[in-house]
């Protein structure tokens, strides 16, 4: 009687697990559903499940609806581009705050952590005043420099290096190593999982950001993918979801694969911040 | 980290033995400002890109200007605040935000807890379903909202062919005054309240094992653990939650500039899309400045009080 | 396939400029000269010869889809026949967001040097001294577009921009319902007579309509179309106050809100264009029988159309009327010399019968030179497919929209009144009170 009631209630739990996950996936599905499907079926109610032809030209006018290759690139060049500068600035400033004592350092510090927290949207006017004065509007520089610095992986990297153990230090300080040698060579390879954790996160939130580029974007050259698949919008005869969706897989697919394959180090890249 | 950093001090010192008395001067002056010069490249980025910002977009605010023509600039002292509060949309506004804000981190925040309680467990199935819940959170919001502005679709809309189905009626979702806010905040809670979920669990993982094991031994109710035991523990993470989520929330624009347009009827026009629309689209740089400032002087009390109690929370430790 | 398409615009271009070739023989002397042909590129290219390289010059437009495409084959074609110009086109969305974009590339120094503005924002840009006045540049080639287009051109007496991608609204038909309901499928001429076919059009099943006799976004430039039609005026003559509230300001709504209260009409939701996108979709699935859209949709949504698709007049109250709409092209004050000269050659060339007739053919936009609409080919064109003549009749009835420098502001003000007014949420009354107050403020700004 009670282990009849025990698998009846593993029933109803694994029949909730797969609601609850349904909820959350399907729509991606619904997505990939919608990018095969033709017009007259896309606008069919009530809709069908499973596309009747397989339409990969969606992707194909998608795709050549825009230079897309060049949103892909820039796209990529953006989002690395920040994470090279992030690393190059964060670096050197995390194994101060973490190894050095000096004057005015936890007010310096502070001023990180303010950075932390307020976010792009408060100043995006005055930064594109800044950027038009130096001429930089619509450049891949306006994209990637007001992101130079990264609160967060300074934040991060701090915490990782001042668990490196002491006696490390001291041994490459007693072969003469410099000690920028040491914050490169030693410091950071030990450093390596939160290098990893802390550029994921940075690559994907750069990767997706729309914000940003539709503020100081207005050519295909330097355009990035949202940005790109945004302007897929607009046709004469009403919305081509099917063509729209198709664009978006393009910008999912590849966050989704790498998801797949670094879960553990996505997830523990975004929850990270909570500690 | 004390230690450490004096453990440091010695060996620089120790290391720079039986040199010249003028290279160890130099080599002294030159270790006291090594730390600044490290700190130096990141601080300028935060300088030039934001704390000099956010002091210009202060000036601005006491300005009028447009971004048609810079070199036209006017004081106005603070005529652009005075008319922001009289103007009955820029209430509604700031309303809809309050709105928007308090349901959509209410709602994030209690359907992750739950979920949190539920999934926080060792079987493999609930790490894949832990990770479907959290999968939106990396996607574009531009093909989050552009997804479920086609799923929303009144006429054509999978959510609307599903009501059906089960024999309601269709909803109006974006199409009404009444139901577009709502629809915002379902796309909003659907992407964000995996993250949540997963930062609870993280929480949950980190409450000691022992306590609980101490009340199962004094045969204490599970609802009396929970208020007891695993409310309090996780009240820090579910604090961060908390303040997150709030700051993202008042920054909303992507999700309203595809689906809404501020619309029907103004009735999702937020803040972050005021400033856009009054700076970019109507000429009227001095009142988005004004509006900027506004959103500042939101998001800095929220941080401020973040850092109390972060400090707090430093200190039990 | 969109190969094929290509190929067959170009290939209609050819014909088209054969055609006008032959009958352009009485062009004035002053836009021969600089009409985008051989003779005309080695004049200018004489004066960069010693740069030796080709002017450079950025062009944004805002039309995205099919009449897009042709945009972008149009310039390509332009590039091909002026070596000593590279024009780089670059598509910024709807009118809105080119707006927005324009705006803010003027401070940043980026701007375009030849831009597509929609009509009502003209009067903004050339009064906040953004735009190039033209004159020095046209050599008097202005008078060879038609009159009736040139109303959103001038900002203060001076000129400023030239027609290109012009339209007025509409009101498109599906025959075939029109006929299965025993109504005349030429359409209803006046506001009584839409309701009616409206009416006739409607069906219900239990509860829910299956289909709406008619249609239209609740847009700023339909009520306009009404406020005309009802012989009124959105603005004072010298711009500086809003006339809403008289009787023909009242009229389109109570005449919509009514429609809707009897269940004839649908106002498709939706923000901006997305409202748009609604409507059209709605008639090319036979939901709706009648919808109000621009000339500018003709070609797209005749070739997607399963049905016999007509054009007509938008139906009149005291008279027939319509705002002409659209964008015109215009040149940025920020620009070089030099590259003004260029942009001038390029618009002038966008703009001349040669290109204006495969583009209205391609599009549904207006052909925009008095002699395009004259010429043999327009009228062939007519005769095969009379739809394509309806928006260009109308013009006799056209004005220009409303011009004042914060109209975009102020458009939007009146749009979200009166949308609250069809939507229930105040009465006829109170949403022009409330438009009228909050107008009057931002013009006297």
């Amino acid at each position: 009687m009670r282990q009849a009631g025990l698998t009846a209630w593993k029933t109803v739990e694994w029949l909730l697990l797969a609601a609850v996950g349904l909820i959350f996936v399907f729509p991606f599905l619904w997505m990939f559903l919608t990018a095969f499907k033709t017009m007259p079926e896309v606008y069919q109610f009530p809709p069908t499940w499973w596309p009747e032809s397989w339409q990969f030209q969606n992707f194909e006018i998608a795709w050549s609806s825009g230079p897309f290759l060049t949103y892909v690139w820039n796209s990529f060049l953006v989002a690395a581009g920040i994470l090279v500068l992030q690393l190059l600035t964060g670096v050197p400033a995390a194994y101060a705050f973490a190894r050095y004592r000096f004057r005015g350092r936890e007010a310096l510090f502070g001023l990180t952590l303010i950075a932390l927290m307020i976010p792009a949207q408060v100043i995006f006017l005055p930064v594109y005043v800044e950027m038009s004065h130096w001429g930089l509007v619509n450049t891949l520089w306006a994209l990637i420099l007001p992101y130079g610095a990264s609160a967060f992986g300074i934040f991060l990297l701090r915490q990782s290096f001042m668990q490196v153990p002491d006696e490390v230090i001291e041994a490459a300080r007693l072969d003469n190593a410099s000690e920028w040698k040491i914050m490169w060579t030693i410091m950071v390879p030990m450093a390596k999982p939160v290098l990893v954790t802390f550029g994921l996160f940075s690559f994907i939130y750069h990767w997706n950001d729309y914000f940003w580029p539709l503020i100081m974007t207005n050519s295909n050259e330097v355009r990035t993918l949202p940005i790109g698949i945004s302007m897929l919008k607009a046709a004469e005869g009403g919305k081509l979801w099917n063509v729209i969706m198709a664009g978006n897989m393009i910008l999912v697919l590849p966050i989704l694969a790498i998801f797949f394959f670094a879960q553990r180090h996505i997830i523990s890249a975004f929850v990270y911040q909570s500690k | 980290m004390r230690k450490a950093a004096a453990a440091h001090e010695m060996t620089a010192s120790g290391h720079a033995l039986g040199r010249t008395e003028a290279t160890k001067a130099r080599l002294n002056l030159f270790e006291t400002i090594r730390p600044y010069l490290y700190v130096t490249p990141a601080l300028a980025f935060f300088g030039v890109f934001f704390f000099f910002p956010i002091a210009y977009v202060i000036y601005l605010s006491f300005h009028d200007w447009s971004l048609l023509n810079l070199d036209e600039i006017e004081w106005v002292g603070l005529a652009n605040f005075t008319a922001l509060f009289e103007d009955a949309d820029f209430r509604q506004v700031l309303g809809t935000t309050l709105i928007y804000t308090l349901s959509t981190v209410a709602l994030g925040i209690g359907i992750a807890f739950f979920l949190a309680l539920w999934l926080n467990r060792k079987a493999k199935i609930f790490g894949l379903v832990q990770a479907a819940v959290f999968s939106p959170h990396i996607i574009s919001l531009v093909s989050v909202a552009m997804l479920w502005m086609w799923l929303m679709d009144p006429q054509y809309g999978l959510l609307n062919a599903l009501l059906e189905f089960i024999g309601l009626p269709g909803y109006t979702w974006l199409s009404d005054t009444k139901s577009a806010l709502l629809s915002l905040i379902i796309v909003s809670v659907w992407k964000g309240v995996g993250y949540n979920t997963l930062v609870f669990i993280a929480g949950l993982q980190s409450i000691p094992r022992d306590i609980y094991e101490a009340a199962s031994l004094d045969r204490s109710p599970w609802w009396r653990t929970l208020t007891r035991i695993t409310i309090p523990m996780l009240s820090p993470t579910l604090f961060f939650l908390l303040v997150i989520n709030t700051i993202s929330s008042f920054q909303v624009f992507d999700t309203i500039y595809i689906m809404t347009q501020g619309g029907p009827v103004n009735s999702t026009n937020m803040l972050v899309f005021y400033i856009y629309e009054q700076g970019m689209d109507f000429y009227n740089g001095g009142i988005a400045s004004a509006a900027s400032v506004i959103l500042l002087g939101i998001v800095g009390l929220l941080t401020l009080l973040h850092f109390r109690v972060m400090e707090k929370r430093v200190h039990y430790r | 396939m969109k190969k094929v398409r290509v190929s067959l615009l170009a290939c209609a271009m050819s014909i088209t400029a054969i055609l006008a070739g032959c009958g352009g023989g009485n062009q004035q002397a002053a836009t021969e000269q600089t009409s985008g042909t051989s003779g005309a590129a080695s004049g200018a290219q004489q004066q960069t010869a010693d740069a030796g390289k080709p002017i450079e010059i950025d062009f944004w437009y805002a039309l995205g889809g099919r009449n897009g495409e042709m945009i972008e084959s149009m310039v390509k074609q332009f590039n091909e026949s002026h070596k000593h110009i590279v024009v780089k086109p670059s598509y910024q969305g709807s009118y809105y967001e080119n707006h927005a974009k324009v705006l803010a590339s003027v401070s940043a120094g980026n701007q375009p040097d030849v831009t597509m503005v929609e009509v009502g924002s003209i009067g903004a840009f050339a009064d906040a001294k953004v735009l190039q006045e033209l004159t020095p540049y046209t050599n008097g080639a202005e008078e060879k577009y038609i009159p009736g287009l040139m109303g959103n051109s001038y900002w203060k007496d001076k000129l400023y921009a030239i027609p290109f991608n012009r339209s007025t609204p509409l009101l498109y038909l599906n025959r075939d319902m029109l006929k299965a309901a025993g109504l005349d499928p030429n359409g209803p001429k006046s506001w009584e007579e839409l309701r009616e076919f409206s009416k006739a059009l409607t069906k219900k099943e239990g509860d829910k309509t299956k289909t709406y006799g008619f249609s239209t976004p609740i847009d700023i430039w339909f009520y306009e179309a009404l406020v005309f039609q009802s012989g009124g005026n959105i603005l004072s003559e010298d711009g500086k106050s809003l006339l809403i509230n008289e009787e023909a300001g009242v009229a389109p709504l109570e005449f919509w809100t009514s429609m809707l209260k009897e269940g004839v009409m649908k106002a498709p939701p939706g923000e901006k264009y997305n409202a748009w996108d609604v409507a059209k979709q709605d008639f090319l699935n036979q939901q709706v029988g009648m919808i109000f859209t621009s000339t500018g949709d003709l070609r797209g949504l005749k070739e997607a159309a399963k049905f016999d698709l007509g054009a007509a007049f938008l139906p009149a109250n005291k008279s027939y009327g319509a705002p002409t709409g659209g964008a015109n092209l215009v040149m940025l004050a920020k620009s070089s010399e030099e590259e003004k000269k260029a942009a001038w050659e390029f618009i002038e060339w966008m703009t001349d019968t040669k290109q204006t007739i495969p583009w209205s053919l391609e599009t549904g936009y207006m052909p925009v030179t008095k002699e395009a609409v004259e010429s043999e080919e327009m009228k062939k064109a007519y005769e095969k497919e009379p739809n394509f003549q309806v928006a260009v009749k109308q013009l006799e009835y056209a004005k220009p929209r409303p011009m004042v420098p914060g109209y975009k502001e102020l458009q939007e003000v009146i749009m979200t009144e009166i949308q609250r007014a069809v939507l229930g949420q105040a009465s006829v009354d109170e949403a022009i009170g409330k438009a009228m107050e909050k107008g009057q403020k931002l013009l006297k700004k």
